[in-house]
């Protein structure tokens, strides 16, 4: 199921043609976590620029994927004020735009990634203006924002490229409800991460049918990542039950086991495992011939 | 009896609420299952098949689309977006509607709210709650009987299984179960033991019956009732049976 085109890459509209605008979904336990950061860091590495991460999931577990440590401080109160009347509840102060707040909160991974992550629901439930904070930065990457929500894209943070050529991937809640009410709409690819099971791939064939009530007029695509799979036949089978194109085969490993069951990351644990090699061609696959750096 | 099963995506709640609620209607507990995951798929565990479970969501969320009518009460509920399962079980799907109905009593039901509804019509009710905590930050004091936490040997599951028994215990739960899933030892089972705060810590072992089962998804009772797992499952529903003397 594909909304621009039946293969490939997506043509969506995204800025400067290179930078990738993935969001991860798909069941709980499917691997997100896992996959996201091994991704980013690999991605990292090979363009040799910042990639920030949108982690939106309530739980910790990416920081584990990705090697730092667990933190459940999300977007600090003090960045957001009180919306305008009419407006939305709580904006970015001025002083806070989309580029500072990834500078001052972000936590910074190896490899140059930066995690964004959004309050993580503790017992006392999600801080509220720091969910409006987080929802303005990706309101700020949505490929076809206007001017006035892109304020402070345009700016680099010293060296660095500005915020809108950044390569973006979300780790965005397991299961189906939350993917489409807001957490992914930077996204211009979404990735369903599926094991070779009917609960993932029911999961999957829901994301698929919610996508396209969701779409909005946009253009997205929405494409599969077969993981923990035993031989070819599972990532055919995914593609039969799914119906979408299978654009990644990860085996199933029993060193990323090791690494999940050691809090450590997959890339840290088990660099040259076949499901990091695997994660590694998904990559390429998905940056298709480019020249260098964005 | 409110049970409630909670824990981290794909921890292995739902293998455990069906197990448990099959193995307690064989007991002769009169058992509603309510799926209270918003990515309903305890049909699939209880052994109804994929096409049946993917039905009864998509009937729920016709609603939402004005395609289907709304129940009255919540024995036309169970009635309307309920299936029988094997053993006697009543399987209820109950995910949120997006578009309610003001004052519709189908649609104004929240799954923490229906678990109490529901055993109050004399059922011992099994509930596999959303991944995650969110219900529980939900759920009104003394809203459960019984929290069944299902953790993994891995930091992030543990991570997730320690936060739902603390508030699990918060919320008035008068019992709370760890279920240390996929085991390949004894130091598995104490690295969840040491880590959540519980009454009782039951270990599951690894076992590729359920992973079979899990693929060609179908329930592990129906496939593979005399594996490790399958059996360590049983034992638990016994102990959590209403008839339980403990």
């Amino acid at each position: 199921l594909s909304h621009t085109e039946p293969t490939g890459r997506s043509t969506a509209t995204h800025p400067a043609d290179a930078a990738l605008r993935l969001a991860f979904v798909g069941k709980g336990g499917a691997g997100k976590s896992s996959i996201v950061g091994t991704f980013s860091r690999l991605l990292a590495r090979r363009v040799g620029a910042p990639v920030l991460i949108l982690d939106s999931d309530p739980m910790p577990g990416l920081a584990y994927s990705l090697g730092v440590e667990p933190d459940d401080a999300g977007p600090p109160t003090e960045a957001v004020a009180a919306g305008p009347e009419g407006g939305p509840r709580y904006v970015l102060r001025d002083d806070w735009p989309p580029h500072q707040l990834v500078e001052r909160v972000a936590t910074r991974a190896p490899d140059g990634v930066r995690l964004l992550q959004v309050g993580k629901c503790s017992e006392a439930g999600l801080s509220q203006p720091a969910l409006h904070a987080y929802q303005q930065v990706i309101d700020a990457l949505v490929p076809d924002a206007g001017p006035s929500v892109t304020r402070g894209l345009d700016v680099g943070c010293g060296s660095e490229p500005a915020l809108r050529d950044w390569h973006v991937v979300g780790d965005l809640p397991g299961g189906t409800r939350q993917p489409f009410m807001g957490w992914g709409r930077f996204a211009a690819t979404f990735l369903v991460v599926v094991e070779p099971t009917a609960k993932s791939v029911l999961a999957a064939r829901r994301l698929a049918h919610l996508a396209t009530g969701w779409s909005h007029g946009r253009t997205f695509s929405v494409q599969a990542v077969a993981n923990k799979i035993r031989d070819e036949a599972d990532a055919d089978w995914i593609a039969e039950h799914t119906r979408l194109e299978v654009v990644g085969a990860v085996p199933w490993d029993a060193e990323v086991a090791a690494a999940d069951r050691a809090g450590r990351a997959p890339l840290d644990h088990a660099p040259s495992s076949a499901a990091v090699v695997a994660v590694g061609r998904l990559l390429e696959r998905l940056l298709g011939p480019r020249e260098g750096t964005a | 009896m409110r049970i409630a099963i909670v824990g981290k995506g794909g921890s292995g709640k739902t293998t455990t609420a069906a197990v448990v609620a099959r193995a307690l209607a064989r007991d002769g507990v009169p058992v509603i299952a309510l799926d209270g995951d918003t990515n309903a798929n305890l049909g699939i565990s209880l052994g109804i098949g994929l096409d049946a479970t993917e039905a009864l969501v998509s009937l729920r969320e016709r609603l939402d689309l004005g395609a289907a009518d709304h129940a009255a009460d919540v024995d036309a509920l169970l009635q309307r977006f309920g299936s029988s399962a094997p053993d006697g079980v009543r399987l209820a799907v109950v995910t949120r509607v997006e578009r309610p109905e003001p004052g519709c009593p189908c649609c104004g039901l929240s799954v923490e709210r229906l678990l109490t509804q529901l055993a109050d019509t004399g059922h011992t009710v099994v509930a596999d709650l959303e991944a995650g905590i969110g219900t529980l930050t939900r759920m009104a004091s003394g809203g459960l009987d019984t929290a069944v936490v299902v953790a993994e040997p891995t930091p992030r599951s543990i991570e997730v299984g320690a936060r739902a028994a603390r508030l699990a215990r918060e919320r008035g739960a008068t019992r709370v179960v760890v279920v240390a899933n996929r085991s390949r030892d004894e130091d598995d089972v104490a690295a969840v033991r040491a880590a959540i705060d519980a009454d009782e810590v039951v270990g599951i072992p690894d076992d590729e019956a359920i992973v079979r089962a899990d693929r060609e998804g179908e329930s592990p009772l129906d496939t593979d009732p005399d594996a490790p797992a399958v059996r360590a499952l049983v034992e638990l529903a016994g102990s959590l049976s209403p008839h339980a003397v403990r």
